[in-house]
C-alpha cells in the first residue's frame, strides 16, 4: 500500500503537524522515521494516505509548518523522496 | 493539618493529579524513545502538557513550552542563555535566590537592583525607569514576591523593556495559575514557573516558556538527530536532554486542566480574599507586624508577619505542632527581606491555595492567639 511519510525534525514538531492535519480532516499518525529516511539519526514522521498528500501540504503551508522532507513508501523497505 | 505553605508547594491538589501520575508510572514509557503504545501515550501526554500551557499563557507554539524540573531549572536556562560575563542585569528588589545565585555564578556580571517599598508599584516603576539605562543588557523580574505576595507591575516592566529592546525574564513562580500572564502580551524572552505550586502539578515539574532558542544546561539524548554530537538547534529538544519526568507531566496536565477550567483570575481572587481575611485578623493581635497591602490590589495569596520579641522559626514550629503548616525564615529570598527591612528577623509566611477556606483562616488566627498567650 502506498503512503507518504512527512519527516519532521522533532517529536513535538511531528505532533503539531499531525494535529494540524487531523484538524483539517486528514487522518495522520506520528511514528518513528524508518532508519533509511531518518536523516541525522532518530527522527519522527507523520504518516498520511496517498490520496491526502496535496491537501496535507496545503494545510501545512497555511499553518507555516512546511515539511522538511516527504517520502513515498512504494513497497516494503523502498522509499522515494518526493520533490516538493 | 491546616496547610498554608502553598508558596513552597501546593499540598492539596485536584484528585485527578495523583490519579494521572499513578497511572503514568504503570502505563507510560518515554516520549520519542519508541514506537510502541506506552511510548506513544507518553508522547501524547508531553504534547498535551505543552498545549495546555500554551493555551493558558498565550504561547503561539507548543514547541516553545519546555518541560523543566522546577522554576529554578527554567530560570537557570534563561539566565545562562541571555547573561554573559561583563553584562549589566537589572533585577527587582524582591528576587529569589533562584535568580540571584545564577547571576552571581556568572563572573563579571554587574547586577543593579530596582527596589522600592512593599505594595507600592508606582514607586517601584519610578525606580525601575531610573535604573533602566542603555547599559542594561537583560532584565529579570519576579511577578509576585514569594515572601510578601507583592504583585510587581510586570506588564509595565515588559512594556518598557520592549520599547528599549531589552530582553526580559519573568519569574512566575508565585503567579502562574493565580494571576493572568501572557507570553504574547508581555513579549518576554522567557517566563519560568514551577508546575507544583499554582498549577497544582506534582513536585519535579516546571515550565519554561521561550520566545526563541536557548543554551542547554545538559547535553544528552533527545530522541532526535542522534547522529549529531551537538544538541539539536530546535525547541523543545534543545533543552530537554534525558528522560522526561513523564509521571510528573501527566499530573501537571490535570493541574493545568483544573486551572484552565476555573480560570487564574477566579483562583487568584479567592486566594486574595483569604489573605485579606488573614491580614485583617493578624493585624488585630497586639505585637504582630503584618506586611499587607491595605489599600490596593498589589498582594497575591501570600502574606508575611513577625512578632516583636519572638523568633520567627520557633514560633512557626510551635504553630506547626498545633497543626498549622507555614514557613519561617528568609524563604530563600534574602534580597526581598533586605528590601523590605526584615533581613534581621525574617518573617513567618502564610500562603494560600484555592483549597484553603475561611474556616481554616479562622483556625490559624485562633492558633496564633493561643501561642502568643503561652509563656
Amino acid at each position: 500500500m502506498l503512503y507518504y511519510l512527512i519527516v519532521c525534525r522533532s517529536l513535538t514538531y511531528a505532533q503539531r503537524t499531525a494535529e494540524v492535519l487531523e484538524r483539517g480532516g486528514v487522518p495522520a499518525r506520528v511514528l518513528r522515521s524508518p532508519k533509511q529516511i531518518a536523516g541525522e539519526g532518530c527522527s519522527h514522521s507523520v504518516k498520511i494516505a496517498q490520496r491526502h498528500l496535496s491537501e496535507a501540504l496545503c494545510l501545512l503551508y497555511q499553518a507555516d509548518l512546511m515539511p522538511k522532507r516527504v517520502f513515498a513508501r512504494e513497497q516494503e523497505g523502498v522509499y522515494r523522496e518526493v520533490t516538493l | 493539618m491546616i496547610y498554608f505553605d502553598s508558596a513552597a508547594t501546593t499540598l492539596q491538589k485536584p484528585p485527578a493529579v495523583a490519579r494521572a501520575s499513578a497511572w503514568a508510572i504503570e502505563h507510560l514509557a518515554s516520549p520519542g524513545r519508541g514506537g510502541h503504545l506506552a511510548a506513544r501515550r507518553a508522547a501524547e501526554t508531553a504534547y498535551t502538557c505543552r498545549k495546555l500551557a500554551a493555551e493558558l499563557f498565550e504561547v503561539d507554539d507548543p514547541q516553545r513550552v519546555v518541560l523543566t524540573f522546577n522554576a529554578t531549572h527554567g530560570l537557570n536556562l534563561a539566565i545562562k542563555t541571555l547573561v554573559k560575563s561583563g553584562m549589566t542585569v537589572l533585577i527587582s528588589g524582591y528576587e529569589h535566590n533562584a535568580v540571584t545565585r545564577p547571576l552571581s555564578a556568572i563572573p563579571g556580571v554587574n547586577v543593579k537592583v530596582a527596589a522600592g517599598p512593599l505594595f507600592c508599584p508606582e514607586k517601584f516603576m519610578e525606580e525601575f525607569r531610573r535604573q533602566l539605562t542603555q547599559k542594561v543588557d537583560v532584565v529579570v523580574c519576579t511577578h509576585v514576591s514569594n515572601v510578601f505576595g507583592y504583585i510587581l507591575p510586570v506588564e509595565q516592566v515588559a512594556d518598557l523593556c520592549r520599547d528599549k529592546g531589552i530582553p526580559l525574564i519573568i519569574d512566575a513562580s508565585q503567579s502562574a495559575g493565580c494571576l493572568p500572564l501572557s507570553m504574547a502580551g508581555t513579549g518576554a524572552a522567557f517566563i519560568a514557573m514551577p508546575g507544583h505550586k499554582g498549577l497544582y502539578g506534582p513536585q519535579g515539574t516546571g515550565l519554561l516558556l521561550c520566545s526563541g532558542s536557548a543554551e542547554p544546561l545538559l547535553q544528552g539524548g533527545t530522541g532526535s538527530e542522534s547522529m549529531k554530537q551537538t544538541m539539536p538547534a530546535f525547541l523543545p529538544d534543545r533543552l530537554e536532554a534525558g528522560t522526561h519526568n513523564i509521571a510528573g507531566a501527566a499530573g501537571l496536565v490535570e493541574g493545568l486542566r483544573f486551572v484552565l477550567a476555573r480560570g487564574p483570575e477566579k483562583i487568584g481572587r479567592q486566594e486574595q480574599e483569604l489573605t485579606a481575611q488573614l491580614g485583617e485578623g493578624l493585624s488585630q493581635i497586639p505585637g504582630i507586624e503584618v506586611f499587607r497591602d491595605r489599600i490596593g490590589d498589589a498582594q497575591a495569596g501570600v502574606i508575611s508577619f513577625r512578632v516583636e520579641g519572638r523568633d520567627c522559626e520557633e514560633l512557626c514550629e510551635r504553630l506547626g505542632d498545633m497543626g498549622c503548616a507555614m514557613r519561617a525564615g528568609l524563604h530563600c529570598a534574602p534580597l526581598a527581606h533586605r528590601t523590605a527591612g526584615t533581613l534581621d528577623t525574617g518573617t513567618i509566611r502564610a500562603s494560600t491555595s484555592v483549597f484553603n477556606t475561611r474556616w481554616e483562616v479562622e483556625q490559624l488566627l485562633l492558633a496564633v492567639r493561643r501561642v502568643l498567650k503561652e509563656k
